[in-house]
């Protein structure tokens, strides 16, 4: 929550700054609709900002000048030097209230609905009321003034603000630069390990030559950090913005995130996030119905909204879906006919598909009433603009009855993602990690591998799965018929699946993507190239472009409608899989393969061994590690399997990853060893298979990181929790929630008197509920806790989830 | 006019590149073949932390590969903000050009004249000065264009 504060103050205050001009030159001639747009769209994104966040001083001076400006817009008004005025005294208390706000402070009360009165009053006066406009220009800097002289004078605070945030904006070329350096470095570092592993051990080089690759590979994860972040930020905001509107509109809407660790370019982020949320506006808004509407259409009462993260080498596809009434086909047809955008024989002769694209004209919006939630004038066509300004696109696809789909295609210039590598006919490709979903080794005969004409199909888990063989996509030879087939199962962002084909698995690992030449775009079948810790280049699949050369994309509607099948199909009947591994003891072992997440790789000296047990950090989780042998291994590279239980997430060091297997033969428990759950023969081979239920209540915990398993914490609900409480809760490991008193998992923290009046009206939270007092004194009364008694607030908090922790492993 | 011009051998023939667009010269190491990609293409190489794209030159003029060897150095030229690597019989030298481009009577033939900005003299003699982005686009592409004339 901090951060997109901070995000928040930042844009706001860069826009602030970009708009000085336009302010100015509007201000020298209003009739200017160039500037006049510009200022519209400011104090848009302002009133859309203030969506995130409880400001609603801000939103209704915000929305009140878009209000005026709108008019103008539309030509309902004439723009005059009052009007100007009026809108720019407006302004400048936006950016005194963001510097309060970025302080810490309450911005004085007041004076804010003399502000949004000059609007209207100067619409009827006329030009002698600028003197309306002139008085509460001034107001507020002299009441922070005021304010300053009893505290601090605003001029030291806002440095203190400055040096708390310690950001700086840099030119993305010069990371760019930096970037391909540190890459350059890496791959020398490699070719210079080479030869020292060919001239044999040398001590007095080993030692200063393991730590130039320690700060090396620091410096390119600062670097990779620099310019990437996980989708993650912009989707975090998301579901908060998905409640509140559909409270506001009176809906019930259920949103579904998927694809968060996807990492793209911060640049790109801030591109993307206001036509992300003018669609996901849209979608509450317009798409889902009301809720007795919708029972009423046999659907489920909660609308659904999931949104998807999909990367394929050089495009980020995003799918925001809904399932609502779907586009009014009728009535986009009348309106573009009536805006003259079509001809009533082009009409006749569209598709619904072309139809239905119409909206992103200039100029569209078939909403009938305007609401305070879509806005208006900032349309599609704006949202489209953004997107294609920086090389994307978006198109959108819709049933009647059944949903609107939106897919934003965004392009990245560079590029970290998840890949795994494959090999086919002896030559490598790269698969983005996104799109995997499971790869599996098994005969022919066991996937039922069939032949439809040219097509292939598998059955797996009961499923029929379209197969596609990379040999035959790449027009490659492949040796004899391999006994087993390796299969690598993908999940396009459109939620279709199919498989592919290859003759190994080498490696997961980061691939920095980079673009090809269009020569070779053309083919169709990559979306990158990318170099290998070896300095060879391989090419990365465009997964949804072989997908789609191969029509196995549908129009991409089968995950919402059928959800539940899709859970229920589930838990195969087939014999249990597990994942084989040999452990450092040297035994054979084997975990069943739903807890296996991923096979990580990690550098033996990351690990922590501070605390009692060993922790690593991967992903930016701290993860418990179990398997470790005594003395440290010999070799600086880590297998590890990544075991999750839903909640809690294990590593378990092995000392070499065999294969996945079917559990066929029977499994015999052994009740001797609490950690071993059954021996059971893998090809004859005695194999003994791994008690998740102990591993998990011994070692699992909760990675902190991970949203939704944290625990959430509700705050009394005024301006000094908000500013000043939030922040120490959540990086306490909270999520701040709303106040909910009825459910027990929720921690309130309460101050004294209303901790009291709530006990009187009978009106105790269920959950665990922290006491603050206003005074220090008095400390004798353990019950509560001084509101600035930073010690005892965080040990409060951390013994409450300590019992929750604790309760939870029982349960 | 005293451009810096670099001269090369395709298929036999000398010809010249203007130094500006010459980013180095580099001993070509292991190329990874690009499946279904035009044939002009070899493949992908890495320079540093660069993917190059091999161009084989006499391919994407539309000629016959021959039985002539290619010199093991390739020159990296930069264009429309990618890498390119070319494969040419031999690279000779650095030039200065001592005149315009110019057109030859009868011209260079359709391959050539596709791929060629014109003559142009240098201190050592004359060489066909060559058309970077239309070498890189291959020979396709005119067809391309001549489908859409005709």
């Amino acid at each position: 929550m901090d951060d997109l504060l901070a995000e928040f103050i930042a844009e706001t205050r860069e826009m602030l700054e970009a708009s000085g001009g336009e302010i100015v030159a509007w201000e020298a001639d209003p009739a200017d609709r160039a500037r006049l747009d510009t200022i519209f769209r400011f104090v848009h994104t302002v009133k859309g900002n203030c969506g995130f966040f409880d400001f609603p001083r801000l939103a209704a001076l915000s929305h009140a000048a878009e209000d005026a400006l709108a008019d103008c817009r539309a030509g309902r008004r004439e723009p005059d030097p009052a009007l100007v005025s009026a809108v720019l005294a407006i302004i400048d208390r936006i950016a005194a209230m963001v510097d309060a706000v970025e302080a810490g402070e309450e911005f004085p009360e007041g004076g804010d609905e003399a502000l949004i009165a000059a609007l209207d009053d100067v619409a009827e006066a006329g030009a002698d009321c600028a003197e309306v406009a002139e008085a509460p220009l001034h107001a507020p800097a002299s009441a922070l003034l005021e304010r300053g002289e009893d505290a601090a004078s605003p001029a030291t605070r806002r440095t203190d603000a400055a040096t708390a945030q310690r950001t700086i904006r840099l030119p993305v070329e010069l990371l760019d630069r930096v970037m391909s350096g540190v890459s350059d470095m890496v791959l020398a570092r490699n070719d210079l390990a080479h030869r020292l592993r060919q001239a044999g051990n040398q001590p007095t080089i080993d030692g200063p030559f393991e730590r130039l690759t320690a700060i090396l590979s620091d410096v390119r994860d600062a670097i990779t950090r620099m310019r990437m972040q996980r989708i993650e930020t912009l989707f975090g905001a998301l579901p908060r913005l998905v409640r509140d509107l559909s409270a506001e509109l009176g809906k019930q809407v259920m949103v579904d995130l998927d694809g968060g660790d996807v990492e793209l370019d911060r640049e790109m982020i801030e591109t993307i996030r206001d036509p992300l949320t003018h669609l996901i506006r849209n979608a509450i808004d317009h798409g889902i119905e009301a809720p007795s509407t919708r029972l009423a259409a046999g659907k489920r009462e909660i609308g659904l909204i999931s949104i998807a993260a999909r990367q394929s080498g050089n495009t980020i596809a995003i799918v925001i879906r809904d399932d609502g009434r779907g586009l009014d086909e009728d009535r986009i047809a009348a309106k573009a006919l009536a805006t003259g955008l079509v001809t009533p024989a082009d009409r006749v002769a569209m598709s619904r598909d072309k139809l239905v694209n119409l909206i992103f004209e200039p100029g569209f919006s078939t909403a009938e009433t305007v609401s305070n939630v879509s806005g208006r004038g900032v349309g599609l066509d704006v949202v489209r603009q953004n997107l294609e300004k920086v090389g994307g696109s978006i198109k959108v696809a819709s049933v009647p009855g059944e949903g609107t789909q939106f897919t934003l295609q965004i392009p990245l210039t560079l590029s970290i993602i998840a890949g795994l590598t494959v090999e086919i006919a002896g030559q490598r490709f790269a698969i983005p990690q996104g799109y995997v979903e499971e790869i599996v080794q098994a005969t022919p005969a066991a996937l039922e591998l069939t032949r439809m004409g040219e097509a292939a199909l598998i059955t797996f888990r009961g499923n029929r799965i379209p197969c596609l063989m990379l040999a035959e996509v790449l027009g490659l030879e492949t040796r004899e018929a391999r006994r087993e087939l390796t299969l690598v199962l993908l999940r396009l962002a459109s939620g279709d699946l199919f498989a592919l084909v290859v003759e190994r698995i080498h490696s997961h690992g980061d691939l920095v993507v980079k673009p090809l030449a269009p020569a070779v775009m053309k083919s169709g079948l990559y979306a990158g190239s990318t170099l290998l810790d070896d300095g060879q280049p391989v090419l990365l699949l465009d997964i949804t472009n072989i997908a789609a050369l191969h029509n196995l994309v549908s129009d991409g509607r089968t995950r919402v409608v059928r959800p539940l099948d899709e859970e229920a199909a589930g838990p195969a009947q087939a014999a249990p899989r597990a994942m084989l591994f040999t452990d450092f003891a040297g035994r054979r072992m084997a975990v069943r393969l739903e807890l296996v997440q991923r096979i990580e790789t990690a550098s033996a000296s990351a690990i922590d061994r501070s605390a009692a047990r060993p922790r690593l950090v991967i992903d930016g989780q701290i993860l418990p590690l179990v398997g470790l042998p005594d003395t440290p291994p010999a070799t600086d590279k880590l297998r590890l399997l990544r075991l999750g239980d839903g909640l809690c997430e294990v590593l378990q060091a092995v000392r070499a990853v065999e294969d996945a297997v079917e559990l066929t033969e029977a499994l015999v428990p052994v009740p001797e060893d609490p950690l071993i759950e059954a021996m059971t023969l893998v090809a004859g081979q005695p194999v003994a298979l791994i008690d998740a239920h102990e591993l998990f209540a011994r070692h699992g915990e909760p990675p902190l990181a991970a949203p939704g398993a944290r625990p959430r914490c509700a705050l009394p609900d005024n301006e000094w929790a908000r500013t000043i409480l939030a922040p120490l809760v959540a990086s306490a490991g909270y999520d701040i929630v709303a106040g909910d008193s009825a459910d027990p998992q929720v921690v309130t923290i309460l101050s004294e008197d209303l901790y009291e009046a709530a006990k009187l009206l009978g009106r105790v939270p269920a959950g665990p509920v922290i006491r603050l007092r206003d005074h220090p004194g008095d400390s004798a009364r353990s019950e509560t806790i001084y509101r600035y008694d930073r010690e005892s607030l965080l040990a409060a908090l951390a013994a409450v989830r300590t019992a929750r922790l604790a309760g939870g492993q029982r349960s | 006019m005293s451009e810096l011009l670099v001269i090369i051998q395709i298929a036999g023939r000398r010809c010249a590149l203007s130094a500006h667009d010459v980013k180095s010269v580099i001993e070509i190491g292991a190329i990874t073949p690009v499946p279904r990609a035009p044939d002009f293409i070899t493949g992908i190489a890495a320079l540093r932390s660069q993917t190059l794209t091999v161009i084989d030159c006499r391919r994407a003029l539309g000629l016959a590969t021959g039985e002539a060897p290619t010199d093991d150095r390739a020159v990296v030229v930069a264009s429309g903000g990618h890498a390119y690597a070319l494969m040419v019989d031999a690279i000779e030298d650095i030039t200065t050009a001592t005149g315009a481009p110019g057109q030859v009577p009868g011209g260079f033939g359709p391959e050539w004249s596709r791929a060629a900005r014109g003559m142009i003299e240098t201190i050592t003699g004359p060489a066909l000065l060559v058309d970077l982005a239309a070498l890189i686009a291959g020979p396709d592409a005119a067809r391309g264009e001549i489908e859409v004339a005709a």
